[in-house]
């Protein structure tokens, strides 16, 4: 990234609203000055399914953001979710090539290269290849190895690749508004990024952004992302479960849940109700809140226990000593944190939204925009330092000869 | 391909979705972007050319209009003078020519009056003065460089040598040394006009000039012992009449090849050294393959080896230069 001040949008295309920030990046340090927000219409399960609706929805939350900030974006960082995005892990290994077994770039750029070399099924995209550590003669290396000395050199990849259309409809919703998408990042990267510490990650942590139409997930080791996944499930089917449990409209389920639902149940007494509205208006009805309690509390249970599953042996408590953190709208249903303690076996906390975040966006639902935003602008750094290390036009045409 | 394994095909990634997208699959928004985007695209490259336009009109206005220049640029005091020259003219020569008052400014000068001042002399063909701010005034002179010299009587009767160059403008010659002037013949047969304060140039210098370079170069032996050349039937028979010191009179065609008549008069200047009891009076080499040559009291013979000169002092044959 250059020196001069660049105005960077990030934007998360959710399930049940659209969030759009503006950063004000001057190379050095990123402010964040423009905030929109639209409620989400045409996107089901992170999935654009309404293009004119939802272009309409992110269009009218970048205009926001705009005027909020007053400046206009140049590019613009893109959250990605949906149950199309799937990853794998690659790895690869090559003897070191020096006489002196002194491992340099070349080494590493040819084990990077040949770990990331899977072929995906038609109609596929890498969304993201995550580095796991370099291991040189079975040795962690937190950092590069370059340089350091060993005869086998071991790198490995998490790769995150989803359905072309569906990244496609998500891009072409943001070119609509003349914007150039410049990074594409997983949700629960952007979250998970967010709302836990360096030392967390080293120490292995799991972060789960609950959401309203999907679960973002991304298990962290040795300091970097380790597994991510998606669940096409969230907190809309916690509304929906209550709509058919109780016989209820899907708004009248959404307000219950958001007054009543608990990700664990605390009621004892069957006979306590609580009101629908409790306004006394006509039509306003009672519930037992123990039936609530129940409903939400099963589909949590399953939803955190369908991660689980997901995670497999990726996934153990001597693994995830930091425990496990929690985020994004759905999150902030009551007792959620107990819950997730018991099924992962391990300590769980909601995230938290470090306290330099303005008070209007200190809210675990805007945690994937603001992540966006970070990681979107670090990892542009990572890039451009690794471009610069690898040197200029003489050393690409070096590389020519050497690969001809 | 990859260059690791050429049977596996990269994985795509996202980048290589393309990013255009239809004009009506944009918002109202996205399309006020786009013509936004277009002005301010053309906004710069307009403001761009007109900065470019502006700054060669700026350039071409104080080139042509020195009042137009800031008056602290007006009022630089001129300090040096530079002499650029590839000829014989020196700094003292061009200070007195262009006699600058001791104090000016360069947008003080008149540079197409100092020009016209230098030009005047004769001896300068091409004169560039060009201000170097903030105070230096740099001339560049291109010379000429005489081939004859002409003896006149000033206003006062007295004589006078000036020198002609090869297109006949006619100098007084300043910085030459004399023993090369020493050795240049003497012109005439010429009718010298003046215009002003200044002789008119003269007419047919072009073939004389040419050879007398000529003998100069390929003959040295030849044209050292030439004393004055004459243009007198130049106009009308199309001849150069030289005089040699000795006072052999030679005739040059000037329409013939130099080279070759030079050769012929070398074969019988050495022919009639070896009969030194005769005298050469004249020689045309203008007549074509065959050379009259006439010896003192003989009537001229062809072919010159047929010829035996007498040694006869001839008369001159200038016995005068024109005086105007």
């Amino acid at each position: 990234m250059s020196s001069r001040t660049t105005f960077i949008g990030a934007v998360e295309i959710g399930t049940s609203k659209i969030t759009a920030l503006v950063g004000e990046y001057n190379g050095r340090e990123l402010a964040i000055i423009g905030h929109g927000e639209c409620s989400s219409r045409g996107v089901i399960k992170g999935a654009v399914v309404d293009y004119k609706a939802a272009s309409e929805c992110t269009h009218s939350a970048l205009e926001q953001a705009e005027r909020d900030a007053g400046e206009r974006i140049e590019m613009v960082f893109l959250a990605q979710t949906g149950g199309h995005l799937e990853g794998f892990y690659n790895e690869a290994s090559l003897n070191v090539k020096a006489a002196d077994n002194m491992i340099d770039a070349d080494d590493i750029r040819t084990v990077s290269d040949l770990a990331k070399s899977k072929e995906l099924p038609a109609g596929r995209m890498v969304v993201h290849n995550i580095r796991r550590p370099f291991r040189v003669d079975g040795r962690l290396i937190p950092g590069t190895p370059e340089n350091l000395v060993g005869q086998r050199l071991e790198v490995g990849y998490w790769t995150v690749h989803g359905q072309e259309p569906r990244l496609a409809d998500n891009i072409h919703v943001i070119r609509g508004f003349n914007l150039e998408v410049r990074e594409l990042v997983l949700s629960s990267l952007a979250s998970g990024h967010m709302v836990t510490t360096a030392e967390e990650r080293q120490h292995g942590v799991l972060a789960i952004d609950l959401g309203a139409g999907t679960t973002d997930y991304v298990l962290y080791r040795d300091g970097s992302p380790h597994t991510t996944g998606v669940v096409p499930v969230g907190g809309s089917h916690l509304t929906n479960d209550l709509s058919i449990g109780l016989r209820l409209t899907e708004g009248q389920a959404e307000k219950l849940k958001l007054r009543f639902g608990r990700a664990n149940v605390q009621a004892r007494d069957k006979a306590d109700k609580v009101w629908l509205d409790g306004n006394f208006s006509i039509g306003d009805r009672q519930f037992p809140r123990q039936a609530i309690e129940q409903i939400t509390a099963a589909r949590t249970w399953e939803l955190l226990e369908v991660v689980k599953k997901k995670l497999g042996s990726a996934f153990s408590p001597e693994t995830c000593a930091a425990g496990v953190v929690l985020t994004g709208g759905t999150a902030k249903l009551a007792g959620i944190a107990e819950t997730a303690a018991k099924v992962f076996g391990v300590p769980a906390h909601l995230g938290e939204t470090p306290s330099w975040v303005a008070e209007n966006l200190r809210d675990p639902a805007n945690n994937t925009a603001l992540g966006l935003l970070y990681y979107g602008v670090s990892s542009q750094n990572e890039r451009a330092l690794s471009n610069r290390r690898r040197g200029g036009f003489l050393s690409n045409v070096k590389r020519l000869f050497a690969s001809s | 391909m990859n260059p690791l394994n050429p049977t596996l095909t990269p994985a795509r990634h996202w980048k290589d979705i393309p990013q255009q997208v239809r004009h009506r699959a944009m918002s109202s928004e996205g399309r006020r972007r786009v013509v936004f985007g277009g002005l301010k695209t053309a906004g710069i490259v307009g403001a761009l050319a007109l900065l470019a336009w502006g700054g060669l009109e700026l350039a071409s206005a104080f080139q042509d209009d020195p009042k137009k220049m800031p008056e602290v640029v007006k009022a630089a005091a001129m300090k040096d003078l530079v002499l650029v020259t590839d000829g014989v003219l020196d700094q003292a020569w061009l200070a007195r020519t262009l006699a600058l008052p001791k104090v000016t400014s360069l947008m003080e000068l008149d540079l197409f009056q100092l020009r016209a001042r230098l030009l005047a002399s004769g001896q300068v063909r091409a004169a560039t003065l060009t201000r170097n701010f903030p105070a230096t005034l740099a001339v560049t002179l291109a010379e000429r460089t005489p081939v004859a010299r002409l003896q006149v009587e000033d206003k006062a009767g007295a004589p006078q040598t000036l020198f002609v160059a090869r297109d006949g403008v006619v100098f007084e010659g300043t910085g030459f040394d004399p023993k090369m002037t020493d050795t240049l013949p003497w012109l005439a047969g010429v009718k010298l006009a003046r215009q002003g304060g200044a002789f008119l140039p003269v007419a047919g210098m072009e073939p004389v000039a040419e050879l007398l370079a000529k003998a100069k170069l390929e003959a040295e032996h030849l044209y050292a012992n030439w004393r004055v050349v004459s243009l007198a039937r130049l106009e009308s028979d199309g001849e150069i009449e030289v005089g040699t010191k000795d006072g052999t009179k030679i005739t040059f065609g000037a329409t013939e090849d130099f080279f070759r008549q030079l050769a012929n008069l070398d074969a019988i200047l050495d022919a009639a050294r070896a009969q030194p009891d005769k005298a050469l009076r004249e020689i045309n080499l203008a007549v074509g393959g065959q050379v009259p040559v006439a010896f003192d009291g003989l009537t001229a013979q062809t072919p010159p080896a047929a010829a035996r000169p007498a040694p006869v002092s001839a008369p001159p044959l200038f016995t005068g230069f024109p005086n105007h």
